[in-house]
């Protein structure tokens, strides 16, 4: 096995910006990443896309723009998580052996997709989806799971995307880019009690990429190389396994194995990037990430060691909720920020001193299952 | 004006509503006993192959509620659903129909209905749902 270093990010601009094509919105990222790197597009044997709705052979529909031809190209799929599933998927190449550096990008349209302003189905076929399933629908149903066991309030669930709004207004890239008071959060429209707008991603056009490259590879480009320790993909389990809604016990596994690869543990933890595609779900990740106790993220959350200067920030980007949610750029896209945090080069948000980051992503529902798929990148300096 | 008086199940093998009263139809694995709903090609607890019919019957507990007020492909804002538990453990999703508008409670005891949920080509679609009882 090879050591992965991220040599190079790149994030277009996040909102809505429907006369983009992926070309546009890839290349974007695709360019930033690669200049980052400092390599020569020439240089990259391996790219492996991302994209949710209208997919077909993205990666050559954005590197041909980029003088990017003639060497394999692989397009993968996996909802929400099929950005970190590009990303892993070229860690595993390059730590295989078989290239030395590619590109991973993530790329979403979503003002012109299908799904442009409506709720995401499961599968038109899914049984709960045809009975009314729906990504908020699920995340409301767990939320009231969580008022019932964990004591959780409406105004913590608000103050989760208060927190992300207050991290995306100094991030210069996000969607957003104001504050929302907590009242503001639970006076916005109601979408799935008690989730309201306020607490749902936006609908987002944007794309991000990483170059990846073998330790040898990127000794010539960078004295700090940010390093992938841990990487872990996992697909759901049985939904009947698990006691209640308010664990997805595919985030524990995925977490629990990236951990052990990295051989550090929850407590060493100096900042995250996770799915909170709504806001409430953002507790539950907290347990099973291992950031907190069993029963214990509502008091996590209300300590502050989430937010902005606290002990272990979580999406200091402004994440899903404010810096916004181009399906599948979203899993690379954690990786872009991760990189910039340990590299010290997060701007107003910088996380002092952070040197282990944690990149966790969700995607996708079907009946009988706890969710599509988990994965956790664990990074390094 | 007419109307249209044609029904049909919107999956076939998932319920039956008879004089006795509805009821959800599952599998029994005769290997480790696990009951699904709805029946199961195979066992996906132990992997067994032969699966028996029961019956679920019509009672269920009710463990979380939410109103969508967001339309769904079948379902107008405003809709109740959730998650139910009969008793033989077997959680399911299902629409939820409020009685006296009467708030949804954890643990609260519910009925099966079936019933009309939504139209197809002049069609009734009739599904479950589960009403407080």
């Amino acid at each position: 096995m090879q050591d992965v270093v991220v040599l190079g990010v790149g994030q277009s601009e996040f909102g809505k910006f429907p006369e983009r094509g992926i070309a546009e919105l890839g290349g974007a990222a695709a360019r930033t990443a690669i200049a980052d790197a400092g390599i020569d597009p020439g240089d990259l044997q391996a790219a492996f896309s991302s994209r949710v709705y209208e997919a077909m052979i993205t990666s050559q529909t954005i590197l041909k723009d980029l003088g990017v031809t003639g060497i394999e190209m692989v397009n993968v799929e996996n909802a929400c998580a099929g950005g970190s599933t590009a990303v892993r998927s070229l860690y595993k190449d390059i730590a295989a052996g078989y290239v030395d550096v590619g590109i991973a990008i993530g790329v979403e349209s979503m003002t012109t997709s299908p799904v442009a302003g409506k709720l995401i189905p499961p599968d038109k076929d899914d049984l709960d989806g045809q009975m009314g399933l729906s990504m908020p629908v699920l995340f409301a149903l767990q939320a009231k799971r969580l008022m019932e066991t964990h004591g959780a309030k409406e105004e913590d669930f608000a103050q989760v995307s208060v927190k992300a709004h207050e991290f995306g207004a100094l991030n210069p890239k996000a969607q957003y880019r104001k504050r929302f008071t907590v009242e503001e959060v639970l006076g916005s429209r109601m979408v799935a009690d008690p989730i309201t707008l306020l607490q749902c991603c936006p609908n987002t056009d944007g794309a991000a990429a990483v170059v990846l490259a073998s330790a040898d590879f990127a000794r010539k480009y960078t004295e700090k190389p940010v390093r992938i320790t841990g990487s872990s993909l996992i697909s759901g389990d049985y939904d009947f396994k698990r006691a209640d809604l308010t664990t997805m016990p595919l985030g524990v596994k995925a977490a629990t194995s990236a951990y052990e690869q990295a051989g550090i543990g929850p407590e060493d933890v100096d900042v995250v990037e996770l799915h909170d595609a709504f806001a409430t779900e953002e507790l539950v990740h907290y347990e099973d990430l291992g950031l907190c106790p069993r029963g214990e993220s509502v008091g996590l959350l209300r300590s502050g060691a989430t937010s902005l200067g606290g002990r272990v920030p979580v999406n200091p980007s402004g994440g899903l909720l404010s810096l916004g949610h181009p399906l599948a750029a979203s899993g690379v896209r954690i990786i872009c920020e991760l990189t910039d945090q340990l590299r010290g080069r997060a701007g107003d948000r910088q996380v002092p001193g952070a040197k282990v980051g944690l990149a966790q992503m969700l995607g996708g529902a079907a009946t009988g299952l706890d969710a599509g798929a988990a994965s956790v990148h664990i990074l390094t300096v | 004006m007419t109307t249209s008086t044609t029904s049909t199940p919107f999956r076939e093998g998932l319920f039956r509503d008879g004089s006795d009263g509805p009821t959800l139809l599952a599998g029994r694995c005769t290997s480790c006993g696990r009951v699904s709903f709805p029946v199961p090609d195979m066992c996906l607890q132990c992997r067994g192959q032969d699966i028996d019919a029961v019956e679920l019957g019509g009672d269920a507990e009710l463990l979380c509620a939410t109103t969508v007020h967001m339309p769904n492909r079948h379902f107008p804002p405003g809709h109740a659903v959730g998650f139910v538990v009969l008793p033989q453990g077997v959680r399911i999703f299902t629409q939820l129909r409020p009685v006296d508008a009467k708030p949804f409670r954890s643990g609260m005891p519910m009925k099966l209905e079936i019933a009309p949920l939504w139209r197809e080509d002049d069609t009734d679609v009739l599904a479950y749902r589960f009403v407080p009882a």
